[in-house]
């Protein structure tokens, strides 16, 4: 073992295993997988794994218990922080509802930031037939795992219900989700790898997700043929993950990761950028990373990564590790993702509840369902 | 239940959140003719919740002037529709034990059942603003008329359709303030469902959805009588509003296009087809994508009428607990009966087969007008209609010799 992987990639679950067992073929060397889960059948036999709970589960999975997967985290927490020393980004991907996922990923993902490393998380929610408790629960965990995470993603599965048509295969829902998360990893990984035409600092990144709590925003998306940056820029910014409930589509400071095959030009993958940029701010700090890469001729990726500072603290606004002081003459505006945009000539009318829902925010928006591109 | 006098005008408004109209009708020899119509444009109302009372007292004020002038006489009362999420109706009974040892109902004991069901309060801060008849049990049986047959115990019930005092008060002062009467109020979606209804429809069951601009008001019906009947503060302008947000044009320019391309369906095909908004290319004509176009509004159609389906469900899961309902064509042979302005969108009835598993039509209000026979006019034809047989004419013949020139000319 030469050096410790730059990230280090936590599958925790079920849910969480099984993805980033699907995940861990296609990435990169700079990527270390690492699984933990209380059941013992979800743990891959040739891969870094820590099995939770030995004493309390006895190799079962928490029966969706909350108490049994902290319990369960708890016990094996020298394991753990063994596990987790040394790297600098920590990727946490599971999923909530259930058991373990829920109860130990926020104890998982304290460990992690107290190790010195830069948490992102990727949390599954889960489907809304799963029942009220599971959304409940879900919903706690993820509050919970936010305000311990420097950056957290939700991918909501019911997003992935309408990415496929009717009639797709169970497999090809869930590529959905691996193609976004995976993605992510992989632009994340790349700013850890050398030999990037435009490379990208990663203290940057990491300062990019340094507060804790704060909203993060996570786009990918992937296009091929004749300016095939642009066309992946486009399915960037068109990528659920951004446009899902709870988002956030403006952020102070983006990192934009655009791979591409040899024949990549300078004009494509910085009209990506500037779209991307458009779409999502990056006002205050825009890190950039470019890549060529032989084995993605014709094709070409173009991940996003942001986080603001949490709005009520607008003074503070100035973001980045840079050192910058703060400009307190500056005025932030809040950004009109709001009612006053969402809600149409409905703006200034009372609001309308049902089923828990604002009615009057359009269906497509609520769905977070992707339309075709413009003309 | 004694049936009211009906004078030999009949005039009805229906105020709606994109349109108001009303309709003056006379009766001769027990048919129902149109003298006159009006329609304006509402302003003041926004999700069939008055937001301007000024304003819309104007427009109702214009409309009323309209149909007087249409019709060469005064409108002194009217008929009113009310409806929307603001009203609620449940189902209230009466109950008598029979007193007579030979167990033979009397027209008294109908009347005491009739009042201890009447007796009920409403809520409190609301008003009862109408009742209607349901079926009457005789000693748990479904009958037509009890009086004179045998039986134990008898229970009438009726649809009570309940309303925030203060809406109501607000409605009938407006028209008071033209010195017009309020005779009755009609509930909206009964009226729009007189119109487009055939009473074999209501024996066997049908569910009729009013999708009009502001509101989505359905009722359902079974074996003859309403079994239950909702509203939502969704409509057309919703998928009016969707499309603008979506393509970031103006409302009208939306409802331009969700009138020329709209669907209430996506397709595949959509994707890719290029249509222009003016057609003519030239300054300030823009293209959009049509599947963006069918997929916005056909996400919001289904919404509503998925909407729909679920609270039609709850009221029913209420009405019959235990039981395992299911809106399907054993419950409703007739279907769906969509109607209302948003009934106009594309392939309306293939969403409401897509979302509820039903079969649908459009439903045109049956009318001797042509220019009537249209989805938006199912409210203010059924409110006539509705007028006409909840409350039917007595026999009366216009008293001075001038009433009877002047009903001699109009004929």
């Amino acid at each position: 073992m030469e050096r410790a992987p730059s990230i280090l990639l936590l599958g925790l679950g079920g849910a969480g295993c099984s993805m980033v067992a699907r995940l861990s073929a296609a990435l990169p060397a700079e990527v270390g997988a690492l699984f933990l889960d209380t059941d013992e059948r979800s743990l891959p036999a040739d891969a870094r794994t820590i099995q939770l709970g030995r004493q309390q589960t006895r190799g079962m999975g928490t029966g969706g218990e909350t108490g049994a997967g902290l319990a369960a985290a708890e016990s094996e927490e020298v394991a753990l922080r063994r596990a987790l020393a040394g790297a600098p980004v920590v990727v946490i991907v599971t999923g909530l509802g259930g058991g373990t996922g829920s109860g130990a990923g926020p104890f998982v993902a304290g460990l992690a930031a107290d190790s010195g490393a830069t948490v992102l998380c990727f949390a599954t929610m889960p489907f809304s037939h799963e029942g009220e408790r599971r959304q409940r629960e879900a919903d706690q965990a993820a509050t919970a795992l936010a305000a311990r995470c420097h950056g957290f993603v939700a991918v909501h599965n019911d997003l992935l219900l309408q990415q496929v048509p009717a009639d797709s295969a169970l497999p090809a829902t869930f590529a959905a989700a691996d193609a976004w998360v995976g993605g992510a990893i992989r632009g994340l990984a790349a700013a850890f790898a050398p030999g990037a035409l435009v490379p990208a600092d990663p203290a940057a990144i990491r300062s990019i997700l340094s507060t804790p709590g704060s909203p993060t925003l996570c786009a990918f998306g992937a296009g091929e043929g004749p300016r095939a940056a642009m066309t992946a820029a486009r399915a960037a910014v068109e990528c659920p993950l951004a446009h899902g409930p709870g988002a956030v589509t403006k952020v102070a400071s983006i990192f934009v990761h655009v791979s591409g095959g040899p024949e990549l030009t300078s004009t494509d993958a910085f009209d990506a950028v500037a779209m991307v940029r458009q779409k999502f701010g990056g006002n205050t700090a825009t890190v950039l990373c470019a890549r060529t890469d032989p084995g993605m001729a014709g094709r070409a990726e173009v991940s996003v990564l942001g986080a603001s500072l949490p709005e009520p603290k607008p003074a503070k606004a100035r973001k980045g590790g840079k050192g910058a002081k703060d400009d307190q003459s500056q005025t932030v505006f809040p950004f009109a993702t709001d009612d006053a945009v969402r809600r149409g000539f409905f703006g200034g009318a009372p609001l309308t509840i049902v089923d828990g829902q604002d009615i009057d925010v359009p269906t497509y928006i609520r769905r977070a369902v992707r339309l075709p591109a413009g003309p | 239940m004694t049936p009211k006098p009906l004078p030999s005008l009949i005039a009805v408004i229906d105020i709606g959140t994109s349109k108001t109209a009303s309709l003056v009708g006379q009766m001769i020899g027990g048919q129902a003719r149109m003298l006159s119509f009006s329609e304006r444009r509402t302003e003041g109302v926004v999700k069939g919740v008055v937001t301007d009372l000024e304003k819309l007292h104007a427009c109702v004020h214009e409309v009323v002037h309209d149909v007087e002038r249409g019709s060469g006489r005064g409108v002194s009362e009217v008929y009113l529709s009310l409806g929307g999420p603001a009203a609620e109706g449940e189902r209230v009974k009466g109950l008598v034990m029979v007193p007579a040892r030979d167990g033979r109902v009397t027209l008294k004991d109908l009347q005491d059942a009739v009042a201890s069901a009447r007796r009920q309060e409403p809520p409190a801060g609301r008003t009862t603003i109408l009742y209607m008849r349901q079926p009457t049990m005789l000693d748990g049986k479904p009958v037509a008329s009890p009086v004179g047959m045998t039986g134990k115990r008898l229970e009438v019930s009726f649809w009570r359709v309940t309303m925030e005092e203060a809406l109501v008060r607000l409605r009938v002062g407006m028209v008071n303030g033209m010195s017009i009467r309020v005779r009755d109020f009609i509930l909206a979606s009964h009226a729009a469902a007189c119109a487009v209804a055939q009473d074999a429809d209501k024996h066997g069951g049908v569910l009729v959805v009013d999708m009009g601009a502001g509101t989505t008001d359905w009722i359902l019906y079974f074996k003859d009588h309403i079994l239950c009947a909702g509203s939502l503060p969704v409509g057309g302008e919703h998928l009016t509003n969707d499309l603008s947000v979506a393509l970031r044009v103006s409302r009208e320019t939306a409802e331009d296009l969700k009138c020329r391309f709209g669907s209430a369906v996506h397709r595949e095909a959509d994707v890719n087809q290029t249509i222009w908004k003016d057609g003519d290319r030239g300054l300030g004509d823009q293209q959009f994508n049509r599947g963006t176009i069918t997929r916005v509004l056909s996400l919001r159609y289904q919404e509503t009428l998925d909407l729909v389906r679920k609270d039609a469900l709850r009221q029913l899961e209420g009405i019959f607990p235990g039981h395992a309902v299911r809106l399907d064509q054993h419950m409703l042979p007739s279907g769906v009966i969509l109607t209302g302005g948003s009934a106009n969108l594309a392939d309306a009835c293939e969403a409401v087969q897509q979302t509820m598993g039903l079969t649908a039509r459009v439903g045109m209000p049956v009318f001797d007008n042509d220019s009537l026979r249209k989805p938006e006019y199912a409210g203010v034809v059924g409110l006539m209609r509705a007028a006409i047989t909840d409350a039917p004419p007595a026999a009366r013949r216009p008293r001075g010799l001038w009433e009877q020139l002047k009903a001699l000319f109009r004929l």
